[in-house]
């Protein structure tokens, strides 16, 4: 049973092709139902008496909710409002993709998608004014990263905690089966922990939980009592501060906005100050900042790893037709997604990486 | 063609060897999502709960050479195959009425060459068409083939309905900015028409396939002429008393300048969309005209355009009308600002030249709403040419018959009086959308003995009629 504001949207984008040329996953495998007219289609369709079964589900879950249709619709419609709902149906009729059913039982099991023991990280402090929100993606698939940053607040003389058993943001399990109670507490349990530990400034290194938890949190009354900043907007004020002064390097490189940082949160410049102020010469790709074609996500990757893989080539395909050979990313994610398929005369970097280097 | 089970799983593995267990899906999903088109009929049936009309089999063929293979075994069985691009289309084209196959070329996506010598690109038929002009303006070229359908549709969909864009006036519909295609018969044969359309070697194959609709073959690559960005574009709008008015100095523009926008529309349109969309308050006849090019060229052009206004008595409205149109160009067609279901519309284009114009919209307006109370009607001519204009007539009906049976019934009789009224007065049965399954049936009025022509071309390359079948009155 979907809900009226559901329902409304449904409606909308059922009969309308206009953003069909953004979907990431339908440009790449070219299924007319991997466009978000489709999933409309078929979810006013059970509207009307279709049953709703394990293949219009499945469908439901061939999708980044990256956001490309609702950036572009100009009269407001937003298809990832009944994607995820739909999804939440799936959960309540028993209807998930199998590899769906197994991230949650991860996720219900150890608190993140992998469904291992998380790897712990210490800070300089056990209490400080800044507390790094590591996330489950770099602390588990990229520790290179979480050192990076870690010696660049270190570097700038920036005293930072992490949570001794950090909670999961919800952000993961929200993509997965919509935004219910389940995920409201597990936001709940982690504003909390955030809370006890009494920091005044959230450093979040994963923009997919930044956006979370300034955008859903909020909504699902789990405060946080402390300011939340992309891990990206504090580094680029610790240069602007003079408290980084990176050498230059010389080279061009280009960067992929992910979409949750770039649509979501609306923030392109600071990634771009940081590239900037190591005087690496950026070519952008032609999509870019709210344009930007989205290359996947870890989660998507983790239940459908031959769709991650398409939406990969796809962005590459971009980053191929600039002359930079080296994409410069910042997500945990897209270092994850994009890093599985780089192509032989292309390398891609980690901007904390590359910046600690030169610090 | 009729097959039980254990026959429907030899042909699925039969299609399964030539492109892959991945790229055939008989999933219900599918099926029901490539039942459903932009066609008013598909989307009203689909609105009443109604099953679409549904293949068999989708394929997702990523070469020309597997596609020959899915013919030769289509034709063997006697199985119809429908070709289908983005969906988008209007005419019901791509719907799979006969059942069968439905061949999305959306994977046959890719660029093959940017030619900047010659100025052209050329790219697989399935890309978005809004991706090749995006892979022009990376270079600082565009296509100049900018319809409203840009995001929409893919390259072969505007090839296979004769597609057209808004900068038409200036550079053309897609049949002139089209150079060269690769093309797999329904026999199974790849061919390619001539390296270059210009030439005193028979007739443009090209022209014969474009604006074929699937029923002739499946155009698989295609070549297109790129423009150089306009170093100046200058948008102007006028106001006339009426559309009189408007079509005499419409007429005199084009037969002495080349303007890349020009757009008419009815006192019905003024008053409705217009002033909805881009606030113009005035009753009477908008025009919204766009010159572009060099500036010096372009300044001189548009004092010769406000002369021939005021001959006509019309106002200079200035140019932020003009541009605010062209900011909101694609935002018409938006849902919460297009027509929708449950309104019952139509858009009748039709093309003529300018001594049988004017009586084509009066003809086609009188017959409509004498005919349907309760149908409203408006029109503009939105593509230009030296000779005569096209009119983009739509009907509008807010409350049709709830019964989707007499809602098509109805549906198909104001279709039929609207463009019937444009054929008896010297217009073209449709400019822009295409027949598809939506016109079908009147091809053989326009045409008379005509038809002829292209039932031979029909006989002799797809002797199985498994091409797309009940489209393009073949």
């Amino acid at each position: 049973m979907m809900s009226q504001n559901s329902k409304k949207h449904t409606e909308a984008c059922r009969f309308c092709w206009m953003c069909r040329h953004l979907c990431p996953v339908g440009l790449t495998t070219g299924r007319e139902v991997n466009t978000p007219r489709a999933k409309a289609l078929l979810l006013s369709m059970v509207d009307r008496g279709e049953k709703f079964d394990k293949d219009i589900a499945q469908a439901m879950y061939e999708c980044v909710l990256c956001g490309s249709c609702t950036n572009d619709c100009v009269t407001g419609f937003d298809p990832t409002i009944f994607i995820r709902e739909a999804r939440t149906m799936a959960a309540v009729e028993d209807l998930l993709p199998k590899a769906v059913e197994e991230i949650i039982t991860n996720i219900s099991n150890t608190g993140n998608i992998y469904g291992v023991q998380k790897p712990k990280y210490t800070g300089t402090a056990a209490k400080a004014e800044v507390l790094l929100y590591i996330g489950e993606v770099a602390a588990c698939k990229q520790p290179t990263l979480v050192t990076a940053i870690m010696s660049l607040l270190k570097k700038a003389d920036i005293p930072f905690t992490v949570l001794e058993e950090e909670p999961a943001s919800a952000t993961f399990l929200g993509d997965l089966i919509g935004f219910v109670e389940e995920v409201r507490i597990q936001a709940k349990d982690c504003a909390n922990a955030i809370n006890t530990s009494g920091a005044k400034t959230v450093v979040v290194l994963d923009s997919y939980e930044a956006t979370t938890m300034k955008q859903r949190y909020p909504e699902w009354n789990c405060t946080i009592n402390a300011d939340v900043v992309t891990a990206t907007s504090f580094i680029a004020g610790l240069i602007e501060e003079g408290k980084l002064v990176p050498k230059k390097i010389t080279g061009e490189v280009t960067y992929h906005d992910d979409s949750r940082l770039a649509r979501d949160l609306d923030e392109h410049e600071p990634v771009r100050n940081i590239i900037k102020a190591m005087g690496l010469n950026l070519q952008e790709m032609f999509l870019n900042r709210r344009m930007a074609k989205c290359c996947g996500s870890e989660l998507l990757k983790a239940y459908a790893p031959e769709l991650a893989a398409l939406t990969a080539e796809g962005r590459w395909e971009d980053v191929n037709r600039t002359t930079a050979d080296t994409l410069v990313v910042v997500s945990p994610q897209v270092m994850n997604v994009m890093g599985a398929k780089v192509p032989s005369a292309k390398q891609i970097k980690d901007l904390y990486v590359l910046l600690d280097q030169a610090c | 063609m009729k097959c039980n089970a254990f026959m429907n799983d030899m042909v699925r593995s039969e299609l399964e060897d030539i492109v892959g267990v991945e790229h055939v899906s008989t999933r219900e999903s599918d099926k029901i999502t490539y039942g459903v088109d932009y066609f008013w009929i598909s989307r009203m049936w689909a609105d009443k709960g109604q099953r679409p009309p549904q293949a068999d089999y989708i394929l997702h063929p990523g070469t020309a050479q597997e596609i020959s293979k899915i013919l030769k075994v289509a034709n063997y069985y006697k199985i119809p195959v429908h070709t289908w691009g983005g969906g988008s289309g209007s005419q019901g084209g791509a719907l799979p009425m006969a059942g069968g196959i439905i061949l999305d070329m959306k994977r046959m996506n890719k660029l093959i060459e940017f030619d900047e010598e010659s100025r052209t690109i050329t790219a697989e038929t399935g890309m978005i068409f809004q991706q090749l002009e995006w892979l022009a303006n990376e270079h600082g070229y565009s296509t100049m083939h900018i319809p409203s359908c840009l995001t929409c549709g893919t390259i072969g969909g505007a090839l296979a309905h004769r597609g057209i864009g808004i900068m038409s006036t200036k550079y053309g519909k897609i049949d002139d900015m089209c150079i060269n295609m690769e093309i797999v018969l329904p026999n199974g044969d790849i061919m390619n028409t001539l390296p270059v359309p210009k030439h005193a070697a028979g007739p443009d194959l090209n022209q014969i396939f474009i604006g074929s609709e699937g029923t002739l073959g499946i155009i698989t690559k295609a070549t297109f002429k790129l423009f150089e960005q306009p170093e100046n574009r200058q948008f102007r709008g006028f106001m006339f008393p009426n559309m009189t008015a408007g079509l005499s100095a419409g007429r005199d523009i084009m037969q002495k300048l080349k303007p890349s926008i020009l757009r008419l529309y009815d006192e019905a349109e003024t008053i409705s969309i217009i002033k909805k969309i881009i606030g113009v308050e005035k009753k009477g006849s908008f025009m919204n005209l766009a010159l572009e090019g060099d500036k010096r060229i372009v300044d001189i052009e548009m004092e010769i355009v406000r002369d021939i206004v005021a001959k006509y008595d019309g106002e200079d409205m200035g140019f932020e009308y003009g541009e605010k149109w062209y900011e909101n160009r694609i935002t018409f067609f938006y849902p919460g600002n297009i027509m929708e279901i449950p309104q019952m519309f139509g858009t009748m284009d039709t093309v003529a030249d300018f001594k049988n114009i004017e009586k084509i919209y009066w003809a086609m307006k009188n017959a409509i709403e004498s005919n349907f109370p309760g149908v409203r009607f408006i029109a503009h001519c939105s593509h230009w040419y030296e000779w005569g204009t096209m009119i983009y007539d739509r009907f509008i009906m807010d409350n049709p018959p709830q019964d989707p049976e007499e809602a098509i019934r109805l549906h198909n009789q104001i279709w039929n009086t609207g463009v019937r009224a444009a054929m008896e007065n010297g217009g073209v049965i449709n400019d822009h959308h295409g027949i598809g399954l939506k016109l079908s049936r009147l091809m053989k009025e326009q045409y008379g003995p005509a038809m002829q022509v292209l039932e031979g071309l029909k006989k002799t390359l797809d002797p199985n009629g498994i091409m797309n079948p009940y489209k393009l009155g073949l």
